[in-house]
């Protein structure tokens, strides 16, 4: 194995985010029992700690739109659901977010990567990028891109007013957020 | 058998405790203007996403059974939810396929039901309880002895029927009394 195999292996198995698990935290204080999503590599931290809390069910989906269903199905059952998926899966989802969630008025928290942004490496990502605060503004949905702010006022202070105003709400991490 | 007709065994032979998830277009508002109740949740947008609602619903909720009423477009539409069920073995989910071979709602184009098998493809990821019913007698039948899950029933039906059904509107407050009937029925569990 060459040096360089070796490092991402390394990365894959051995690291962890002080931030992530700051959020989980804060999810878990919040009441949050139910994960649904499609993984991105950004989001891995907070992904890996869903899976390992055996307060949350969490359920893998084939789609995006799926993981919107599923969260659905449990808010209605009376879970409390955080969705993941990169913001290339929100265009996916676009139509269940907004006939589903919208005139439901369902608070659904979702944890989306941010893609697309200044220093991108990867073209497919850039369409989506330049379009994802605007899709979220036309759907009238709250969201937040993560950057200097504290992480966990950020995260109650999103949560209370999703929960007051019924919107599903958008937390945005670019990469490099986890450091 | 027709629509209005599966429709009314379904809905008059599940237990007055299971819960409903109708999948989008005629088979919403058919069950919206004959069936509604508390017990009932639409989906008239996100066409495809009932069998995830319910999955969703049956995960939560794993002692109260769930019923899925969805059509052979909208299955086609989100197939890799069967996978899903079939991972999660959901006991409590009973899943009803009302198979016209079309998309009823639109104009009647014709879906590719005619050649998915799909009660062969849901027994294959994993569903434990397959029937398929080509009359009200089969289908009342498949639903009785239905008991433990994930059980999946393709009813075939023919097409036509009524279409003139008023719409569900007021979402959020049919949300609200679901919700309300989920969480009462619950707690008293």
């Amino acid at each position: 194995m060459n040096q360089s195999n070796k490092s991402v292996l390394n990365t894959l198995a051995g690291d962890r985010s002080e931030k992530a698990d700051l959020l989980h935290g804060v999810f878990h204080e919040l009441g949050v029992n139910f994960a649904s999503g499609v993984p991105c590599g950004v989001l891995r931290h907070i992904i890996k700690n869903f899976e390992d809390d055996a307060a949350v069910l969490h359920v893998l989906a084939n789609r995006e739109s799926e993981a919107v269903g599923l969260a659905a199905g449990a808010y209605f059952g009376g879970k409390i659901p955080v969705v993941y998926m990169q913001n290339s899966g929100l265009f996916s989802a676009s139509n269940d977010i907004a006939s589903l969630l919208v005139p439901y008025r369902m608070p659904i928290f979702f944890v989306v990567s941010y893609r697309g942004c200044e220093g991108e490496d990867a073209v497919q990502h850039l369409t989506t990028g330049r379009a994802t605060e605007i899709l979220l503004e036309s759907f009238g949905l709250p969201f937040e891109i993560f950057g200097n702010q504290n992480l966990e006022n950020l995260t109650r202070s999103l949560f209370e007013t999703m929960c007051k105003a019924e919107l599903s709400t958008f937390l945005l991490f670019k990469r490099g957020w986890h450091r | 058998m027709n629509r209005q007709e599966a429709i009314k065994v379904i809905m008059t032979t599940i237990g007055v405790q299971n819960a409903v998830v109708s999948t989008t277009g005629l088979i919403s508002r058919e069950i919206f203007e004959k069936f509604d109740s508390e017990r009932n949740i639409y989906v008239p947008g996100s066409m495809g996403l009932a069998s995830s609602i319910g999955l969703g619903l049956a995960m939560a909720q794993q002692t109260r059974r769930v019923v899925v009423i969805d059509g052979d477009a909208s299955i086609l539409m989100n197939l890799g939810s069967l996978v899903t069920v079939g991972n999660k073995q959901p006991t409590n989910l009973l899943h009803v396929v009302l198979d016209n071979g079309a998309y009823a709602s639109c104009s009647e184009e014709r879906s590719m039901s005619g050649t998915a098998r799909l009660d062969a493809l849901a027994g294959e990821v994993g569903y434990q309880y397959v029937r398929t019913a080509d009359s009200q007698d089969d289908l009342k039948r498949a639903i009785m002895e239905f008991e433990r899950g994930p059980g999946f029933i393709l009813a075939k039906i023919e097409l036509g029927g009524r279409r003139d059904f008023r719409r569900p509107l007021e979402l959020a407050a049919i949300k609200n009394r679901f919700m309300l009937f989920l969480a009462r029925q619950t707690q008293g569990e």
